[in-house]
């Protein structure tokens, strides 16, 4: 489903965010820092900082409906995955090195309109989380008329 | 609420796209981003609603939400958990909105394109800081640094500039001050002003500082660019990094596919990379008088006290303005009773070792060129060809505007002819692109033609 386009799109260094629910359908959210798409073209991982999985990964344990949006700043090209959790776990050092690369990718794309980097060094990277779930459905969400239009689905 | 709205002003000026997280009644949560949050008062903001996406359909079937914004000064990220309460298709709050986003659109080329169905109200329930988007202690370096070289501003600051409109004697002096004092006052180092040209729609620059070229004679369609849309809806406009720079990139754009001729109009004068810019409307008893406009490299240069603090600085220069014209056309009354014909100075003719410069007037387009360039063009060509085609027949080097302001073939509107605006645009061309011509201001409602070349002048269709 996830095209070897969209995947190199995904994997080079957006703005990442996850959106979740509660029970009683509040929304709640975190800033994401990288994402890796399985071979299969279907399950993603996305990292996130510890202290945002605190408050989305039990809204993910209790009812699995996920939503990551992607956002390329120098262009604005965005799209939005939803799916279902599958599990999340500590990320290890050996993923270390993939988060610092996305993130400095992203960094880079500030920069480019204008944001140095430094505005952002606060922002936490590690310790990190990574959530696995698997991908339903893709939208469109370049900022337009089209945005939100469904891209692909796999129920 | 654990934050005071009102100290987040900073976020909402769309430097960094916000996140807005919605859920739909059957569970599906959303996550889309937003170009702009909107500050409403201290327990609401406002989102723009363009198009009917699924974070629209979600608040109908669900009114909750939850926006990120990030506050551009310190990487501060802010979590505003939301309500929606209604939808305003019109009043001040949909004008404000709607004025940004055609003002971005206008930057695209893509002005009336993209239109604002509503703007849809949420009350803040919860403010919080985001865990993991940390700020800076201290605003990065650029910021710094931007604030270190502009004095914060005060109510001393604003009684300069005060001072300042109240010693000019003349609509140069007065707008050439009020430049100055905003590089002084408030480190703004790039500036324009624009006033209303004769031609309908158009505005036209008199007075530019840290640029290059002084750009005097630049025009702008009313409805284009920061300083047309200005003048449009005769509200401040202000726009901040992210925006911009995507704005500029179409804007560059669309410059590369304009026509030959239009290339060979005097350009606005402007930062190769602005990033921030904030223009105002001066007006006076309702009538548009002209537009300032400041700029910057910085991302997030004009925060919200520079605002407010331009703002009243526009009412007071309006007014100014406004008077300025009012009173140098009553002195020229008190000055130079009616029928008054200066007399003739005949002066020696220039050293044969002076340049000779080529002056051609075009009838037909009513537009002035001085050795193949163009000078200018409407009314400030016919008053330059009146002079020297004055001097040139007997000599003449003193004028007044009052004689100006009777020659007919001029065409000046009975009332409100803008005079004085019409020879500062002419003078300051002539320095930047023929300084061997001078107006040099000789008394109230004088000017002396002060030559320093020999002079070919011809007329063509």
């Amino acid at each position: 489903m996830i095209e070897p386009d969209l995947r190199a799109f995904l994997e080079g260094g957006l703005g990442i965010h996850i959106g979740t629910r509660t029970s009683r359908l509040e929304p709640n959210g975190a800033r994401a820092l990288a994402v890796k798409v399985e071979d299969d073209q279907l399950h993603l991982l996305v990292y996130l900082a510890e202290v945002a999985a605190r408050r989305v990964v039990p809204d993910l344990r209790a009812n699995g409906a996920i939503a990551v949006g992607f956002a390329r700043p120098i262009d604005e090209r965005a799209c939005q995955i939803k799916g279902i959790f599958v599990d999340a776990r500590q990320a290890v050092d050996d993923e270390r090195r993939l988060i610092e690369q996305q993130v400095d990718g992203f960094r880079g794309n500030l920069e480019h309109i204008g944001i140095p980097r430094i505005g952002t060094t606060g922002w936490c990277t590690w310790p990190a989380v990574a959530i696995r779930f698997r991908a339903t459905t893709i939208f469109e969400q370049t900022p337009g008329p089209a945005a939100g239009t469904l891209v692909a689905a796999r129920p | 609420m654990t934050v005071a709205l009102e100290s987040l002003t900073t976020c909402f000026q769309g430097l960094l796209p916000a996140q807005l997280f919605t859920c739909s009644a059957d569970g599906i949560p959303n996550a889309a981003y937003l170009s702009h949050v909107e500050y409403v008062d201290s327990t609401h903001v406002a989102l723009s609603y363009q198009f009917f996406n699924k974070s629209r359909r979600n608040i109908t079937e669900n009114p909750q939400a939850l926006v990120f914004v990030p506050d551009p000064d310190t990487g501060q990220g802010w979590s505003l958990r939301l309500r929606y309460v209604r939808s305003e298709t019109e009043g001040p709050l949909f004008d404000r909105m709607a004025l940004r986003i055609e003002a971005i659109a206008s930057y695209c080329g893509l002005k009336g394109i993209f239109k604002l169905r509503a703007a849809d109200v949420y009350e803040v329930v919860h403010v919080e800081p985001v865990a993991e988007e940390v700020g800076t202690l201290r605003p990065p370096p650029h910021l710094a640094a931007a604030a270190a070289a502009s004095p914060i501003f005060t109510i001393n600051a604003l009684q300069t500039l005060s001072e300042r409109i109240h010693c000019a004697d003349s609509l140069e002096t007065l707008v050439d001050s009020i430049l100055l004092a905003l590089e002084e006052t408030f480190g703004f180092s790039h500036s324009m002003f624009l006033v209303p040209a004769e031609e309908k729609d158009v505005l036209v620059t008199i007075a530019t500082r840290g640029y290059s070229e002084n750009g005097a004679g630049a025009e702008v369609r009313i409805g284009e660019g920061i300083c047309g849309m200005v003048a449009e809806a005769r509200k401040p406009i202000r726009i901040s990094g992210l925006m911009r720079g995507m704005l500029y990139a179409l804007a560059m754009h669309r410059e590369a596919q304009q026509p030959e001729s239009a290339r060979k109009r005097i350009p606005l004068p402007g930062l190769a990379n602005p990033e921030s810019q904030l223009g105002v409307p001066l007006l006076a008893r309702g009538e548009l008088v002209g537009v300032l406009c400041v700029e910057s490299e910085v991302p997030y240069r004009f925060h919200e006290e520079d605002k407010a603090s331009i703002e009243l600085l526009g009412s007071y220069l309006a007014i100014a303005v406004q008077n300025m014209l009012l009173q140098e056309r009553t002195a020229d009354n008190v000055t130079e009773p009616a029928g008054t014909v200066q007399p003739a100075a005949v002066v020696a003719p220039p050293p044969a070792t002076q340049p000779r410069r080529e002056v051609v007037y075009y009838t037909a387009d009513e537009c002035i060129m001085v050795d193949g360039e163009y000078l200018i063009r409407s009314i400030p060509a016919k008053i330059l060809w009146r002079l020297l085609s004055a001097h040139a027949a007997t000599g003449r080097r003193e004028f007044t505007n009052r004689e100006l302001r009777l020659d007919k073939s001029l065409n000046l509107p009975e009332w409100k002819d803008n005079l004085e605006s019409r020879l500062l645009l002419l003078r300051r061309r002539l320095e930047q692109k023929c300084p061997q011509i001078g107006l040099a201001p000789c008394g109230r409602g004088r000017f002396a033609l002060d030559l320093r070349c020999e002079l070919a002048l011809a007329t063509k269709p």
